[in-house]
């Protein structure tokens, strides 16, 4: 069962970027929350490339913040622009 | 000088030895009753606009009343000797040190939420959502109010310093007229911004740092208005006029901390 599950899924976290060299990684989980929805905005849901910034926000963002966010964007009060 | 050594024949120090006053007393529990009460205001207590009301009324009056007897001893007492006049310039120069580090210290607050915006307001300066003011219509102009405010009092001074009384009034009172300008001018910015104090870091720190600035900028023309006041009334030689130069240190500082707002808040926060 246990092969089953990981030759189906690949486990891994979002890598380094340059753009955040600090521990303290709450931009670069921003950044791609904001990232992702710019990217669907402009080449819709389906477009596969966009799924890596979904990955990357899901593997360095606490739920509860993706939460409050999808919150936020459903309210219109997301503080920041997610026009591509 | 001669009223110096006159007096050197009834006092042999040159020292002020100040009588007993009621009003530091006075003064400090004002300015207790004017901050509590200014607290309460703020938050809607019941009373705190009547008692705020008060506490201007008894610092204002309180301070009047003390500076009158400044002014008593000082001019007309001949008190304020060379050796006093000294000790008066290193009290005031400490006064402006210890201001300056309290803009520092707001500078700080903006500088600190400014330079690496938090996620919260959109990770950006100024905050998502935010419309800046133009740095180039009316702060620009009040720059232009407050360098030329700042010419024109060291015109007044040097007049003053040569015994030119028209020149010393006339150029005093251009600086408090252009200064009254500055002043309605940014309170016509404050009731036109499109953001308040309450809109984010962006507005409080905007508000808190032009505000404080503002308020230094009132106290300052009053500071000079009664420098001007005592020009009219002769009250200043040529060779002695501390309260005036004093006035006019403070006024230079003012506007100097007006240029760093103009440059780091209005210009660099503004994009």
């Amino acid at each position: 069962m246990s092969e089953d599950l990981s030759s189906k899924y690949i486990l891994q976290t979002a890598g380094f970027d340059a753009r955040f060299p600090n521990t303290n990684q709450t931009r670069h989980c921003f950044q791609n929350y904001t990232d992702y929805f710019k990217c669907i905005a402009a080449k819709g849901e389906d477009f596969a490339p966009c799924k890596q910034f979904k990955r990357a926000y899901n593997s360095l963002c606490p739920n509860e913040w993706i939460a409050k966010w999808d919150d936020q964007r459903e309210n219109g009060n997301f503080p920041a622009s997610l026009e591509p | 000088m001669n009223l110096e050594l006159l007096r050197l024949n009834l006092q042999f120090n040159p020292y002020h030895l100040v009588p007993q006053s009621p009003w530091p007393i006075l003064v400090s529990f004002s300015l207790l009753a004017y901050t509590q009460s200014g607290v309460m205001f703020m938050h809607g207590y019941p009373y705190g606009g009547a008692l705020l009301t008060l506490g201007f009324i008894l610092t204002t009056f309180g301070m009047v009343l003390w500076f009158r007897d400044i002014i008593k001893e000082a001019t007309f007492e001949g008190a304020h000797t060379t050796q006093v006049q000294n000790g008066l310039v290193i009290g005031f120069v400490l006064f402006i040190v210890s201001e300056a580090f309290a803009f520092l210290s707001i500078f700080w607050a903006f500088f600190h939420s400014a330079l690496s915006p938090a996620i919260e307001i959109g990770g950006c300066w100024p905050p998502q959502g935010i419309t800046a003011l133009n740095p180039f219509a009316i702060p620009l102009l009040n720059t232009i109010l407050l360098l030329s405010s700042g010419a024109f009092v060291t015109y007044g001074h040097h007049a003053l310093l040569q015994g030119n009384r028209k020149g010393a009034i006339s150029g005093t009172l251009i600086t408090v007229v252009l200064a009254i300008i500055f002043t309605a001018l940014q309170g016509y910015e404050y009731a036109q911004a499109p953001f308040t104090i309450a809109d984010s870091v962006f507005g409080s720190a905007f508000f808190c740092s032009t505000g404080l600035h503002g308020l230094h900028v009132i106290i300052g023309t009053l500071f000079i208005l009664v420098g001007l006041f005592r020009i009219i009334n002769y009250h200043f030689t040529t060779k002695h006029h501390l309260g005036y130069e004093a006035s006019i240190l403070y006024w230079h500082f003012v506007d100097v901390v007006w240029l760093f707002l103009f440059i780091a808040i209005y210009y660099w926060g503004s994009n």
